[in-house]
């Protein structure tokens, strides 16, 4: 099974959860849309479209759920005819993560949830307790050379515009 | 919120085209889109209504190489511009790091892009985030019109820019502009990441 994560200390909580869950995928995102964690048969997927959707819908379930309800809907389940996906918000000392698992008939609506909230305590013991100094990615001086070059050769040929002022 | 991922130097950032509606902001992805070769993008999602307007967003990934060791890619992201799209032009907007601001250039779109330039500091407000601080960059967009229906540059410059931000005049349909509003951007938005500033956005720390 494939396992990234952009925070190492997910890693292990999310193998787990996909092990025990028996989840096709899983993916840990930001609610912004930002891919925080994989694990999976990803390669079947585009997971970042699949994040930028899955925010989305977290999104306008949680917005329906606080026009309806009064409090956002905590959890969203899709069924199609061959697999299914539960999307769930976990909290954690390090933010709101978005869970988005994809399974299928070798596993339930049941057990996902349940392994969700493992996921979930996994997630709030494992996270570091304080935020640390964010390090900044030291581009070099002339990074602007670089960027210029990698947008031309995006646009071959790039048309050009006035710069006002 | 830009994700650093320094495990596999990898830099990921949020940019949100941002206008009133029928100002071009989908027609600057599209553009885009047509033209970044395939190995340099993913598939461009877009959740429009049946007469395609933009119904929540377009997401299209750009992938733009190499920058001092890091591979970087881009989330561009556009807002539905209609007025009653209000709450989810905030949830598009979150974690953004960046926003381009697609004005229209027509004369009689002048107020439709005011009332969304102060919509976009209304929502920016709103998360926690001071407008002063977000990488924003101006399109002037549609100044291919004939010159008697749209207001020339320096006078939508005088109504728009009063933080003296970059800008530009463009033809989203046809490519002026798009390209380097979009260069601008990510200057921008890398120039502060660099820089150490705190993210605009008041979130967790990403990055290891």
């Amino acid at each position: 099974m494939n396992v990234a994560a952009v925070e190492s200390w997910i890693e292990a909580p999310l193998r787990r959860y996909v092990d025990d869950a028996r989840a096709r995928i899983a993916v840990l995102l930001h609610p912004s849309g930002q891919v925080m964690a994989q694990a999976g048969f990803t390669r079947d997927v585009d997971v970042m479209a699949a994040c930028a959707l899955a925010a989305a819908a977290h999104a306008t379930s949680g917005e329906l759920g606080r026009r309806l309800d009064g409090h956002p809907f905590r959890g969203v389940h899709y069924a199609g005819a061959t697999h299914q996906l539960f999307l769930s918000a976990l909290e954690t000392r390090r933010g709101t993560y978005l869970c988005l698992t994809v399974f299928d008939e070798t596993s339930s609506l049941g057990l996902v949830r349940l392994y969700c909230e493992e996921l979930r305590r996994a997630l709030i013991s494992a996270a570091p307790n304080a935020i640390t100094a964010r390090p900044t990615p030291t581009l070099a001086a002339d990074f602007e050379v670089e960027l210029n070059r990698n947008l031309a050769a995006l646009f071959s040929g790039p048309k050009g515009a006035a710069v006002i002022s | 919120m830009s994700l650093v991922n320094y495990a596999t130097r990898e830099i990921t950032c949020k940019i949100v085209y941002y206008g009133p509606g029928r100002s071009g902001k989908t027609t600057n992805l599209h553009y885009i889109y047509g033209q970044v070769p395939d190995d340099r993008k993913g598939k461009m999602v877009s959740l429009a209504t049946q007469t395609d307007r933009t119904l929540f967003f377009d997401f299209l990934p750009l992938d733009l190489g190499t920058i001092s060791g890091f591979t970087t890619k881009f989330q561009l992201y556009t807002v539905p511009g209609q007025v009653y799209y209000a709450t989810t032009r905030r949830l598009v907007l979150q974690g953004a790091d960046g926003v381009v601001f697609v004005a229209d250039s027509q004369a009689h779109q002048l107020d439709e892009n005011i009332e969304s330039l102060q919509d976009l500091h209304a929502n920016l407000a709103d998360q926690g985030i001071d407008a002063r601080a977000m990488p924003l960059v101006l399109q002037y967009n549609k100044q291919d019109l004939p010159s008697d229906l749209i207001l020339g540059t320096s006078l939508l410059s005088d109504a728009l820019n009063f933080r003296e931000v970059p800008e530009f005049s463009a033809d989203a349909l046809h490519g002026p502009g798009v390209f380097e509003s979009l260069r601008s951007i990510a200057e921008l938005v890398l120039k502060r990441l660099s820089s150490g500033a705190p993210d605009p956005a008041p979130m967790a720390a990403a990055a290891r």
